[in-house]
């Protein structure tokens, strides 16, 4: 009697927007930048758009688990992971790539234990602990390197050529994608959305949501280490303020993959696409010359699209019930 | 958004707001003696007209932040509207339109950005932070882009700023012959219609319906949609308005100038004690934290810390701010 | 004797939240294969009892035993055998039904079945407790408020529990559904379990309960056994006087209302696509109810009179002084036309929680009585509020207070005295009597009635049938989305009701079974 194939879909539904729009900008971009579809262009293309990528699935499992918890410290967060690398870990000749690797695993997940800590125990919304969070580490990031110098690790700087495909930026970006989606199959994960969906239903019902909103941060203080390692792969060198852009462009990312910014609704692969979308507008914008207000141009553009997807998005999740 | 609730009066109003008020004063107090201990010439008379006056821009952006909070959502494009009102000004003023006229449109363009704003977000609802932030982003970048058109300097607008309004602004300002700078009179004045307004008008009491229970508010034929509207029209409006004097205190365009004042004015109504729940708090209050803030910087200033270290400084005192007045209730007594 | 492993016991529990002492020195004794009542009116402190066996709420003082050990969260309670079926109905509506079934039973790092059992596993336990199908991919936001209660309740009973509480479970149900129920819950106490009735519906509670606690201002009053579980008994331990059937001044009967009378007409109004339409009738003084089962169309009737939007076909309008008709199409036309509507779930419809008592009750007649912009003096306002406060007994401590600062009932009382000193000509309600307790009810129904005979109409809905018995002059009675047949006062039983609810077919619970419900 009823259609099986709806309801499974209706949970993903989320997806439509972003497919589309993926497939609008692909064609758009065939026509304005066939470079593009190069080996090299591919090759540069995965180097820009992994940080990104990881960057907006590290937004993702802490939307996932609720109260409206939307990370806004994630692009200085990865500002500081890149700063402290060129400065703490480069200059004193430390930089071997498991030093690097025990580096920013712990500088991400231990911020976003703190975070957590925070916001379960002292009971602030996420909103204003991630922001104070954003205020405190751009300043923060600025005392450790006041302007953009330093170099990558030496093990790195090749990285950043983006001349193949088969880089090793893209064998990161594989590696992090699937463990996202085995990460997305577990138990735990199911606790983090019901935690998302409904905290005080879960709570009530025995869901263990304490232990559930520091898992989704400590996979969001992984996903934005490997987002600053990649950047650092990407420009070669520490900027203390840079990386703070990607906060805005993360959470259009987000939205417009669909995730409900309300919690346990969406997933990892909206996230993905999102990225992809925001990279390509970027890129296409590019392709037009706008002189001297083309910085002006991506900024208004980011806006817009950053409202349209919203309204897209809420659409897309518009609950049922009546007023 | 504070909908749910039922029962119990747990912690939803955190302090009682008497009590809220008070903390923010001894917490002036505690500022200023520690102000006048440290820093030299803190209380040196330019020093405190200079402090008057920041906290006058700094009490005018907050108004709107305030009414958006009581509804339960922020306003993220304050920076951006300021910024923008800042450069279009100038760049008016550079085309010679009269001075009146320039005000009039950049006030109106504020309120119309306030507008949009609000219906965006009505529909939205708990995304309205984001939402705000895509409109802030979307106006500032058009309004580079037409301050640009025929102009090298992408971002700032140099030019003549009428003598009257570098007047208003100014330091050395005086009004009627009282040594206090017009802006920080036309800020208490307006000050204090909100206050009344919000406190003793069936449409200031209606805010308060809405932020406390959107839902019931309807029931009892409070326009949930006009309210969230006029919130951030009057943000819109008043963020042109300190964007236009901020022009008159700097003498020259710069889209910049807003920035500070996104996390400041939120921290304004944070640490003064409105709830960003929704229902809870008023611009009484937010008055309070904006004078904390002020107070803070030039403290911070005077002891030589960097503007990337003040910024961080306020990071850190948000969250016990917020930890005092506005801890979401205990999940338990939720249930 | 058995002893306290196999028991639930409670010793001298306490429980504070600000103001309001919930619970004082409260003990009480639930034995396995026993269905033990927990009653009493609003306020009484039964939920915050239910909640601390659930291990949701910890007391002040005092020990609380669940086969011996005390539960420290809900995850605890959960190890120990507990099921809570709670007040609220508790889904995650983003997510599909099967997930919501099985909230809490995989724990971090373990899943305790795979998808596929999962989905299979729902789709059996909710056909066999509702009887119809329901694909367990529905998200649940699409699914009706009974459907949700259901999945709750499916839920509690999954695992088997060692003591299940049901916490007003039966509320979104209707009387079918109820009936299931009890069926389950029967079940569940022959195979040994304790369960923890937590009501304040007494004929349903005489029908299941084996042993009652009666609970005031948060303390035990006694405890009935067996027999002596009626309604005389309860409600004797529940208030402080005695308030019986007989006590009651027997209401003055139906009078004839003359046609011209009209107050409010539905013409040709249906509430549904392909539903019979059908007229609809209110005259001065009369006391009309609404019912049916579940989802048959009696909310969007009433919804559609108070204006809240319009019938789906047909029109409704109110007599105009100059005889013209005005129609109420939305809920600015019904306001001014002297209609008022109060729904029964107060906490998301009516009050303001961060506003006080005072202001909960006067804000509507602000705007009206002082404009837009006007200054706010309280004091016409204070005499009218002081007015309502008697007239319904409401028990405030000051006017300033916080609203939450009261029980549910008298929140609730705060609502309806708002809607009447609006002087409106017809009362619509949904479900008024939700979570009240029986006496503040009764009061209200006598309010109600008083209201009609000086000249008001008031048209009302609830799904428990004794509300009609003594109060309404007739009954509507919904199926398929149409009136399917109005019973008058004078041909009430509880017979009657069922059969038009049920279509004269046999109701899988005979009337008889369902005894309890107040027959004059």
């Amino acid at each position: 009697m009823k259609n099986d194939f709806r309801p499974r879909f209706e949970r993903h539904q989320h997806l439509v927007a972003p497919i589309f729009l993926i497939a609008v900008l692909l064609l758009v971009a065939m026509v304005r930048a066939p470079q593009l579809f190069t080996i090299d262009g591919i090759g540069g293309a995965i180097i820009v758009v992994t940080p990104l990528i990881l960057a907006t699935l590290a937004l993702t499992p802490i939307v996932l688990v609720g109260r409206g918890g939307v990370d806004l410290s994630v692009g200085p967060l990865l500002g500081f992971i890149n700063v402290g690398l060129v400065k703490w870990l480069v200059e004193t000749g430390h930089a071997s790539p498991i030093t690097v690797v025990a580096y920013i695993v712990s500088a991400g997940v231990l911020y976003q234990v703190l975070i957590a800590t925070i916001i379960i125990y002292v009971r602030i919304s996420p909103i204003i602990v991630t922001l104070s969070g954003y205020l405190v580490l751009s300043g923060v990031n600025l005392v450790i390197l006041d302007r953009p110098s330093g170099v990558a690790p030496e093990w790195m700087q090749s990285w950043g050529s983006g001349t193949s495909i088969l880089s090793p930026v893209f064998f990161i970006l594989i590696a992090m994608v699937t463990f996202w989606f085995v990460f997305s199959r577990t138990s735990f994960y199911q606790q983090i959305l019901l935690t998302g969906a409904n905290e005080r239903m879960a709570f009530a019902n025995g869901v263990n949501t304490v232990a559930a909103r520091f898992g989704a941060h400590v996979v969001a203080g992984l996903f934005t280490a490997t987002a600053a390692l990649t950047y650092t792969a990407l420009i070669g060198s520490g900027d203390p303020t840079q990386g703070n852009t990607y906060t805005l462009a993360a959470i259009t990312a987000l939205v417009l993959g669909g995730t409900s910014l309300a919690g346990g609704s969406g997933g990892g692969l909206g996230s993905i696409l999102g990225a992809i979308c925001i990279y390509l507008i970027s890129y296409i914008l590019s392709t037009y010359n706008f002189g001297t207000v083309a910085g002006f141009v991506t900024q208004m553009s980011t806006g817009v699209i950053l409202v349209v997807s919203l309204l897209v998005n809420n659409l897309m999740n518009r609950r049922v019930r009546a007023l | 958004m504070a909908t749910d609730l039922s029962g119990r009066s747990g912690e939803m109003g955190g302090i009682a707001l008497s009590r809220r008020v008070l903390l923010g004063i001894a917490l002036l107090v505690v500022l200023i003696a520690a102000g006048y201990v440290l820093v030299p010439g803190f209380a040196s008379y330019t020093n405190i007209r200079s402090m008057l006056l920041l906290a006058a821009f700094l009490g005018l952006a907050s108004i709107g932040q305030t009414l958006c909070a009581l509804l339960g959502s922020i306003d993220m494009s304050i920076p951006y509207v300021i910024g923008s009102a800042n450069i279009i000004l100038a760049g008016l003023f550079n085309w010679g339109v009269p001075p009146i006229l320039a005000c009039l449109i950049v006030l109106i363009g504020g309120i119309v950005i306030g507008v949009i704003n609000g219906v965006l977000s009505f529909r939205l609802q708990g995304q309205a932070l984001i939402m705000t932030l895509g409109v802030g982003f979307a106006v500032v970048g058009a309004s580079q882009i037409l301050t640009s058109i025929g102009s090298v300097y992408a971002g700032n607008v140099l030019g003549e700023v009428p003598e009257w309004l570098r007047d208003v602004s100014s330091i050395a300002g005086t009004t009627f012959g009282l040594p206090i700078p017009s802006i920080v009179l036309i800020w208490i004045a307006i000050a204090v219609i909100i206050i009344a307004i919000m406190a003793k008008t069936p449409f200031g009491r209606g805010f308060y319906a809405v932020g406390g229970n959107r839902r019931a508010a309807a029931r009892i034929l409070i326009s949930e949609f006009r309210t969230w509207t006029i919130a951030y029209a009057i943000s819109g409006a008043m963020s042109a308005i300190t964007g236009m004097t901020l022009l008159g205190f700097s003498g020259g365009g710069f889209v910049g100038v807003g920035d500070p004042y996104l996390f400041t004015t939120l921290a304004a109504v944070v640490i003064g004690g409105t709830s960003l729940l929704g229902g809870w708090g008023g611009y009484g209050s937010t008055i309070v934290g904006t004078l904390v803030l002020i107070i803070l910087t030039s403290l911070l200033v005077g002891l030589g810390l960097s503007y990337a270290m003040q910024q961080a400084v306020f990071g850190l005192l948000i969250v016990p701010m917020v930890a005092l007045y506005a801890r979401t209730p205990n999940l338990r007594d939720q249930i | 004797m058995s002893d306290a492993k196999d028991k639930v016991l409670a010793r001298g529990i306490c429980k504070r939240f600000d103001e309001t002492i919930a619970l004082r020195d409260c003990s009480l004794e639930i034995n396995p294969g026993e269905v033990h009542a927990i009653v009493g009116e609003n306020g009484s402190g039964k939920s915050t009892l239910a909640k601390v066996f659930s291990g949701v709420v910890l007391p002040d003082s005092g020990t609380v035993s669940i086969f011996g050990e005390t539960p420290r969260n809900p995850m605890h309670a959960r190890a120990l055998g507990v099921a809570t079926i709670f007040q609220e109905v508790l889904v995650a509506e983003t997510l599909p039904v099967v997930d919501n079934i099985f909230a809490g039973t995989d724990d971090l790092w373990n899943r305790s079945r795979t998808r596929a059992e999962a989905r299979d596993q729902s789709r059996n336990l909710l056909k066999q407790f509702t009887g119809t199908e329901i694909n367990p991919d529905t998200l649940v936001q699409n699914l009706p408020l009974s459907v949700q209660q259901w999945i709750v309740i499916v839920r509690g009973m999954l695992a088997s529990p060692r003591l299940l509480i049901l916490d007003e479970s039966s509320a979104a149900l209707d009387l079918d559904a109820t009936g299931r129920l009890h069926v389950e819950i029967r079940k569940r106490r022959d195979a040994g379990c304790c369960v923890v009735i937590v009501t304040h519906r007494i004929a349903e509670l005489i029908h299941v309960a084996d042993r009652a606690t009666v609970l005031r201002d948060g303390a035990v009053v006694g405890e009935l056994v067996g027999v002596n579980i009626n309604e005389s008994n309860l409600l004797g331990m529940m208030s402080a006087k005695h308030v019986t059937l007989k006590d009651k001044a027997k209401p003055p009967p139906a009078t004839e209302h003359p046609a011209s009378d009209v107050l409010l007409s539905a013409r040709d109004i249906s509430v549904g696509s392909s539903a019979r339409p059908f007229d609809f009738y209110l005259h001065a003084g009369e006391v009309v109810g609404a019912t049916g089962l579940d989802g048959q169309g009696q909310v969007d009737f009433l919804h559609a009179v108070a204006g809240l939007h319009p019938p789906f076909t047909g029109s409704i309008s109110v007599a105009g002084h100059d005889d013209v008709p005005k129609p109420v199409r939305d809920p600015s036309e019904a306001a001014a036309n002297g209609i008022a509507y109060i729904s029964g779930d107060r906490a998301h419809d009516g009050i303001f929680p961060n506003l006080s008592i005072f202001e909960n009750f006067a804000l509507p007649f602000y705007r009206s009585t002082f404009g837009e912009f006007g200054w706010i003096d309280p004091r016409p306002l204070e005499r009218a509020f002081a007015k309502e406060i008697q007239r319904l007994s409401i028990k405030v401590g000051r006017a300033s207070n916080g609203i939450t600062s009261l029980s549910g009932g008298n929140q609730q009382k705060v609502l309806i005295g708002r809607v009447l000193a609006a002087s409106p000509n017809i009362f619509i309600l949904d479900d008024p009597a939700r979570g009240v307790d029986v006496r503040t009810k009764r009061e209200l129904y006598a309010h109600l009635k008083e209201f009609a005979e000086r000249g008001g109409a008031v048209v009302y809905l609830s799904s428990e049938i004794e509300e009609f018995f003594d109060f309404a002059d007739r009954v509507l009675v919904f199926r398929n989305m149409t009136l399917f047949r109005t019973v008058l006062s004078a041909n009430f039983s509880e017979h009657a009701l069922l059969a038009a609810m049920f279509g004269d077919l046999q109701p899988s619970i005979s009337p008889s079974k369902m005894q309890g419900a107040i027959v004059t």
